[in-house]
């Protein structure tokens, strides 16, 4: 039965980029173990026959044509940032000067 | 004349036999919208924008244009679909002042067949819940009896048609997001097949589940609003270009002949009794009026829960990974360098089990545990896949209840997640096979509360759904 234990927790919080407090992560373990105890269900479905490949509905690959076309206008899409500066979005320093 | 107890249909009828505007059928929404404001259904309201395009339509009838479907007639939106100019929030902090630069596709075609869109329904956060009490702008309640739930994650669609503040509602179905809340209310919802309706503008939550589809409040309605959204879109390459049928002509009156399967899998010892026995009835309504009963066999359903939670939270932490606090959205004030406003912005903004999901789906795809879960999943998927497709070899129909039990209080599951998951049990099956499924009421339990029906076709044969749904609708009322 799959396990989840406090450090494989805040690996995971790490990698989805959230921030817990340690009684939230505990608690988060705690639930966590019996969701997965849930999902392990599925173990039990034979699936020896099964080709993830073979084609599924809407399969079909499909294709636009390459053509130049208007889309979105900069000051619209930039008009939802929290931060921006000339048209472009502002995220803090990221390279300081001299390195 | 109680305009707002009236079907879309029946009011379709009244604005073309100019019995009333659709100014003044306009007013009447809005008024009722704040009669009945403790539901609290919606997010927003557009109350201009509602009453210019109703205007319009009111003085391109006058002048023996030619109108749309639904020429005059109020809707309401969920409050993922972008409408530019307005809030799309997905009931979330995060997206709190969020306004749209475009509007999505379904939300265009309700604007082209001349819908008057009146507001954005409240929901489940990134439509993720069954109850709507995971929203940041509070829980909505079940206009039945406003000490349930009103279902979710489509709640605030749900509860806004069942109390007439509209004719009609857009909701969004991943494992069930549109019929529980409609089987709750004591309503019509429609998950479309996969690939029927355009899901671009949509903010997606788990893009190979997703389906747009509608909550209203007869069968007939149903059928006229998926006849306007449907469509291929080259916005959405997963949208179909198979020909769309007239619906409404597909409501012929009888179901002679129907074969109708039923699977021992949905009407296992946890099924509510009353629930069952309002079942029976509906079922054996069918068989009196000429259809037959056959017997199918679905023997991994009861895994299709497990299948949804892991793929659905693999898709839902992937896509919900734009969320970085730079382009648009909530931004914390609070962090040290780029990689901490990540950090910083998404754990102020995300609620609970946006995160709780977000957690679920990393893990499932993390090495070592992706075979196990991921891909496992994948394969169970196409099992249940496959067994529908048998299933349908013997039968037009698939018939079962659209939740085990009907609505619960506000609260009794809000701490314990896992049965709030169990909730969507016989709903989810349906989005891992991609198969369009209608919920309609079939009775009401001792307390008043609505019981709800699902009806289950094979991909795109909506039209089956809505003459056997028009049929026991029909039946139901008539005492047949």
């Amino acid at each position: 039965m799959p396990k989840i234990d406090i450090n494989e927790a805040k690996k995971l919080a790490k990698l989805s980029r959230l921030e817990f407090n340690e009684a939230e992560l505990a608690n988060f373990v705690k639930e966590f173990d019996k969701t997965l105890e849930y999902m392990d269900t599925i173990q039990k479905v034979n699936t020896s026959n099964i080709d993830l490949h073979e084609k599924t509905i809407n399969a079909k690959t499909q294709l636009r044509k390459d053509e130049v076309k208007n889309s979105f206008a900069q000051k619209d899409i930039i008009a939802n940032a929290p931060q921006s500066e000339d048209g472009a979005f502002a995220v803090p320093i990221t390279v300081e000067e001299g390195e | 004349m109680n305009y707002l107890k009236m079907d879309l249909w029946q009011v379709r009828e009244a604005l073309k036999t100019g019995k009333i505007t659709s100014v003044e059928l306009t007013k009447l929404c809005f008024k009722r919208i704040k009669e009945t404001s403790n539901l609290n259904t919606l997010i927003s309201t557009c109350e201009e924008f509602a009453l210019a395009s109703a205007k319009a339509v009111d003085e391109a009838r006058a002048s023996g244009q030619k109108l749309g479907a639904l020429a005059g007639i109020p809707i309401v939106i969920k409050d993922n679909i972008n409408l530019t100019g307005t809030k799309t929030t997905c009931a979330s902090k995060f997206l709190a002042n969020f306004v749209s630069p475009y509007t999505a596709t379904c939300a265009q075609k309700l604007v082209d067949a001349g819908a008057v869109i009146i507001g954005k329904a409240n929901m489940d956060e990134f439509a993720m819940g069954s109850s709507n009490e995971n929203s940041a702008f509070g829980v909505v309640r079940n206009p039945v009896n406003t000490d349930y739930v009103p279902g979710g994650s489509s709640g605030g669609s749900a509860s806004s048609v069942a109390s007439g503040q509209c004719f009609g509602a857009l909701g969004t179905d991943t494992g069930g997001s549109i019929r529980e809340p409609a089987s709750f209310c004591g309503i019509v919802g429609l998950k479309p097949t996969y690939g029927r309706v355009s899901r671009y503008g949509v903010v997606a939550f788990a893009s190979s589940l997703d389906q747009v589809g509608n909550l209203t409040r007869s069968v007939r309605d149903s059928a006229i609003m998926l006849g306007v959204i449907a469509g291929k879109d080259e916005h959405d390459m997963t949208s179909s270009s198979n020909a769309i049928p007239d619906y409404e002509k597909a409501i012929t009156g009888s179901v002679k002949g129907l074969k109708i399967g039923i699977a021992k899998q949905f009407f296992n010892d946890k099924l509510n009794s009353e629930v069952r026995s309002s079942l029976d009835k509906a079922i054996q309504t069918y068989v009196d009026n000429g259809a037959t009963k056959v017997e199918v066999d679905l023997p991994s359903l009861d895994t299709a829960l497990a299948v949804y939670y892991i793929l659905s939270s693999a898709e839902a932490a992937s896509n919900l990974a734009r969320f970085d606090g730079v382009k648009y959205g909530v931004q914390s004030k609070k962090f040290k360098d780029l990689v901490d406003l990540y950090f910083k912005s998404r754990t102020e903004g995300f609620g609970k089990e946006v995160k709780r999901r977000i957690m679920l789906g990393n893990y499932v795809l993390s090495s070592g545990y992706y075979d196990a879960f991921y891909r496992k999943a994948k394969r169970v998927q196409k099992v249940i896949r496959q067994e529908f497709e048998k299933a349908f070899e013997k039968c037009d129909i698939i018939v079962c209840p659209t939740t085990a039990n009907p609505a619960f209080k506000i609260g009794e599951k809000s701490n314990d997640h896992l049965a709030m998951y169990l909730t969507d049990i016989f709903t989810v099956p349906i989005n891992i096979a991609g198969l369009p499924a209608l919920s309609m009421p079939c009775g009401k339990n001792s307390e008043g509360l609505p019981i709800g029906m699902q009806l289950i076709a094979p991909h795109w044969k909506e039209t089956t759904l809505f003459n056997a749904g028009d049929f026991l609708e029909k039946a139901l009322k008539e005492g047949k």
